[in-house]
């Protein structure tokens, strides 16, 4: 179909919400579980060498000279690069601003300098260590608010020069600003509301960068074959948007690379934008050998993308009634030195202007700005920028309940969306569930009860929208009854193989144990935009369920000449076909498939579906989602344990149960991970803690149970009303722990994580200002 | 471990037995166990991520206790036995009652931290075949994952000791 579809799923019946309800058995497990699964860093071909990079350890500086002559004479050696080497080439998933190496001037600590290949990863890393950089340093520019007075010195005088991909990039208000969203809504004179308002509350607050902790690290194995065309084995869970920015920056065309992205292992919006290919191209071309690249967790943890630290300011009015009159935000997140890993037009984050975004209020104006500084960059992380909003928005509303005597989930319900109202930021909602996922978290957490001493309870409630994009699959039936569907995406373990198999068998009425997933590269897979936004699901989905009506009109079609002994109407039902009228088996669907498909030739069957992006100016498809917390608080050492947790979802018709269960999980714990330890720690440009053994990660012990609720719907855009699962769970989770935190021991915490330090200092604060105050 | 006259300068010869089969090796003593598993024998299912000891992924068998693969010189394994997670297999090949419990149960997603996991766990099994819930928690505190929040985890250690399901499918 060529025309976008912002439709809805066909409606499920019975037996096929039957078949969906039973547990999935992944395809994938066998060879996960076996140890068998190659990832990037598994791959090799002979001769290939290692790569190592030499970083920039200061966060703004001039390169005066590069001394690689000691590194040259280390045994194994095999090439060293430096950015005058390869010429001025930058890079990037919309504005390519981040050089491959960097040849006049460094910007953040951790800037790539220049490239080793050597023989052995010994070596390589020795010969970095050898190599000598005259640089001189210049002053870094390490704090948002800084870098947006007129006099800072602006970090990319030569922006206008970028490339900036499929189209113009927007305007910006200042140099020194990545990209905008900025959303308005109501009167003009928003100030004229606030002075006419009841109350008036303004509260600040920050969070962190944090890693996405992904177990996997970056890894990459290019080479260049006799016909000069480019192999890429990588991470990224774009295939085809790399090879077209690999193509963009190294001045190549898109089919002379080869990208082949299968198995990722973990993503977390982390793998959508990945660097070592670059220079390892270079490496590969000086050496004539294959290079490969793993990225050491040091350099994830301070030279790749990072979630972005936010700073945001919040002030609402309200009535005298208790409702949401006005709400102003501005939100500043450290953008780092490159925009580099951002893909979407604005260059903003898209859930940047989340902070209030389920609840009703007539006038608004929300500021989301990134912004560049000498840092590490920032990039895309689960619910990126929502995370940062919803913390700062849900902890602002419940300080207004707070300050106003009013029970929190009271004043959320007296002001959360209903049918037919457009949220704060504009959205129009397909159905609104506030009311009913926080009616969940009352039921399920008992909410009145008495809280016992020490104790106390938080709620914080999020929506997002479901994903969108163009997926296309091509399936192809084999005469021995094989159904393979060939794909592009790749698997960072979100289940989508299962999807793909689960609505095709559904669809097409045939058993689910007969179609494979096929990975393919580039070079021979239908184009895919990539894994993320919470996509894969709804288009994915639509795109097996038209897979799967095709492969029925194909049968269907043929019948008549191919089979015409075969009653009328006959029609492929449980794995056969059927007679309709007297539900007699008239042959399995392997010896179908023998007598319609030429025994050498594979039919191929190709099928697109295009959801287009949503419009502001229809209702779009969302998940409401609802996290209750039961916390108690030391108050001696400020430690936070979480006694019960409760997440209360809008989802859609479910097609992986067990994945589904484990997305809303998996989302819970980076929920627990932002709020109480993960974060890291940026001491003048520099990530101080760059191991896994400094930088905290939920472990199995600091995770409970969480307990799912599920409202369901059949309302949504995927096949049979699938909606996402992926980025429902973790944006409320921090927030309602801040709120049952605050709860527990009447002292307020504006800033992420939660250590117990900070506990302790709001505990011992209360005394110097009421609660709701913050603390200077 | 010996040092031989005609091999490369600072390297000695090892042996090893490795999921049962004796592999003799020339190398260098200081090289970590994790290299020689995944580069000069090719066993990549045991992974490397922190490389520091905390995170489980390259978590292997030595001698049957529950090892870091990242932390060991070579040096220090010669002599003993390793099992990786390519040694782990049920009775007909196939896969163990564990490795089958953490697909069905959603132990697994991405698969990057999985043959820790299943290495981790099948030691806590050996250890203390019907663990309890606190004590699966208490185990498998050095195998971080990203991806599950580990209830499915949890489940599929529970499960695979006891043979019951408890799989999310919908009533």
């Amino acid at each position: 179909m060529s025309d976008h579809d912002h439709g809805l799923g066909t409606p499920p019946t019975a037996a096929v919400l039957e078949a969906l309800a039973r547990p999935e058995w992944r395809d994938d497990g066998p060879d996960k579980v076996t140890g068998r699964t190659r990832f990037a860093a598994d791959r090799t071909l002979p001769g290939t060498l290692w790569a190592a990079f030499l970083g920039s350890r200061v966060p703004h500086g001039r390169i005066r000279s590069i001394e690689t002559s000691r590194a040259r004479a280390i045994p194994g050696v095999r090439a060293i690069l430096s950015g005058a080497d390869i010429g001025g080439v930058r890079f990037g998933r919309r504005l390519l601003d981040r050089p491959v190496l960097a040849w006049d001037r460094v910007l953040f600590v951790g800037d790539r300098i220049a490239a080793v290949a050597a023989d052995t990863p010994e070596a390589a890393d020795a010969a970095v260590a050898a190599i000598e950089v005259d640089l001189e340093e210049l002053e870094p520019l390490l704090d948002v608010e800084a870098a947006l007075r007129d006099d800072a010195p602006i970090l990319h005088p030569e922006a206008d020069g970028y490339v900036y991909l499929a189209g113009t990039r927007p305007a910006v208000p200042h140099p020194n600003v990545q990209g905008r969203l900025l959303r308005r809504r109501g009167e003009d004179d928003l100030e004229a509301v606030f002075a006419r308002a009841a109350h008036v509350f303004e509260h600040s607050f920050t969070t962190p960068a944090q890693h996405h902790g992904y177990i996997e690290p970056h890894a990459t194995l290019v080479w260049i074959d006799d016909e000069g065309l480019v192999h890429v084995v990588t991470t990224n869970k774009a295939p085809f948007s790399l090879r077209n920015q690999m193509a963009t920056s190294l001045g190549l065309q898109p089919p002379s690379i080869e990208v082949d992205a299968g198995a990722i292992g973990g993503d977390f919006g982390g793998k959508g934008y990945t660097i070592d290919e670059y220079p390892c191209y270079f490496l590969a071309r000086a050496t004539g050998r294959p290079v490969r690249a793993v990225t050491s967790y040091a350099d994830e943890l301070a030279a790749v993308n990072v979630r972005h630290a936010a700073r945001m300011r919040l002030r609402t009015a309200v009535d005298a009634e208790g409702r949401l009159l006005a709400h102003e935000a501005d939100l500043l997140f450290d953008g780092g030195a490159y925009a580099s890993a951002k893909p979407l037009p604005h260059l903003a984050l898209a859930g940047g202007v989340a902070t209030l975004a389920a609840y009703r209020i007539p006038n608004v104006r929300i500021d989301a700005r990134t912004i560049y500084t000498n840092s590490v960059p920032g990039g895309h992380m689960r619910s990126p920028g929502e995370v940062q909003a919803l913390f700062a928005g849900e902890s602002h509303l419940d300080a207004i309940a707070r300050a106003l005597g009013e029970d929190p989930l009271a004043f959320r319900l007296r002001n959360a969306v209903r049918e037919g109202d457009v949220g704060a930021t504009g959205e129009q909602f397909r159905e609104a569930r506030g009311v009913e996922v926080l009616e969940g978290v009352r039921a399920a957490l008992d909410w009145d009860r008495p809280r016992r001493a020490g104790c106390g309870r938080g709620v914080a409630m999020s929506v997002r929208h479901v994903g969108a994009g163009v997926m296309k699959l091509a399936l192809r039936l084999s005469a021995d009854g094989r159904v393979d569907v060939l794909t592009g995406l790749a698997d960072q373990g979100g289940g989508q193989s299962s999807v793909i198999r689960r609505v095709l068998a559904a669809a097409a009425a045939i058993d689910e144990s007969r179609i494979r997933v096929v990975h393919r590269t580039t070079a021979d897979a239908p184009v895919d935009p990539g894994i993320g936004g919470s996509r894969v699901t709804h288009i994915g989905s639509r795109a097996a369920e038209i897979l799967g009506e095709r492969l029925t009109d194909w049968v269907e079609e043929r019948l008549p000449r191919a089979l015409p002994d075969v009653p009328h109407g006959a029609r492929l039902e449980g794995d056969a076909l059927v007679d309709p009228a007297t539900g007699t088996v008239l042959l399995t669907f392997e010896e179908l498939a023998r007598r319609l498909v030429p025994p050498d030739e594979p039919v191929q069957i190709l099928a697109e579906f295009d959801a287009g992006t949503h419009s502001p100016d229809e209702p779009g498809d969302n998940d409401f989602a609802a996290c209750g917390v039961e916390v108690s608080v030391d108050s001696e050492t400020g430690t936070v344990t979480i006694l019960d947790a409760v997440l209360v979802a809008d989802v859609g018709t479910i097609i992986n149960p067990v994945a589904h269960a484990g997305q809303l999980d998996g989302g819970f714990a980076f929920g627990v991970g932002a709020a109480l330890m993960e974060g890291l720690v940026v001491e003048d440009g520099v990530v101080v803690g760059r191991s896994l053994g400094d930088v905290l990660f939920p472990a199995i012990r600091d995770v409970p149970r969480l307990r799912q609720v599920l409202l369901r719907t059949t309302v949504g855009p995927g096949a049979y009303g699938a909606k996402m699962a992926g980025e429902l769970s973790n944006a409320p989770v921090a927030p309602a722990i801040a709120n049952a935190v605050a709860d527990a021991v009447g002292a307020r915490l504006f800033d992420l994580p939660l250590t117990p330090e900070r506990v302790l200092r709001a505990i011992r604060a209360r005394a110097a200002g009421p609660a709701g105050e913050r603390p200077r | 471990m010996i040092e031989a006259a005609d091999d490369p300068v600072g390297s000695v010869r090892i042996r090893l037995e490795v999921n049962g089969s004796i592999r003799d090796l020339v190398t260098t003593p200081m090289r970590r166990l994790l290299d020689v598993l995944r580069q000069d024998l090719g066993l990549t299912g045991t992974k490397e991520s922190c490389a520091v000891g905390v995170c489980g992924a390259c978590s292997v068998l030595l001698d049957g206790e529950l090892t870091s693969a990242c932390l060991l010189p070579i040096a220090l394994a010669d002599g003993r036995s390793v099992t990786t997670i390519e040694g782990l297999t049920g009775p007909d090949g196939g896969l163990t009652a564990l490795q089958e419990a953490f697909i069905r149960e959603g132990g697994l997603q991405c698969g990057a931290c999985t043959p820790g996991q299943i290495v981790a766990a099948t030691a806590l099994i050996r250890e203390r075949p019907d663990p309890t819930e606190a004590e699966i928690r208490d185990w498998m505190a050095g195998n971080l994952c990203r991806c599950t929040g580990y209830s499915g985890i949890v489940r599929a250690i529970g499960s695979a000791a006891t043979g019951s399901s408890a799989a999310p499918g919908i009533a």
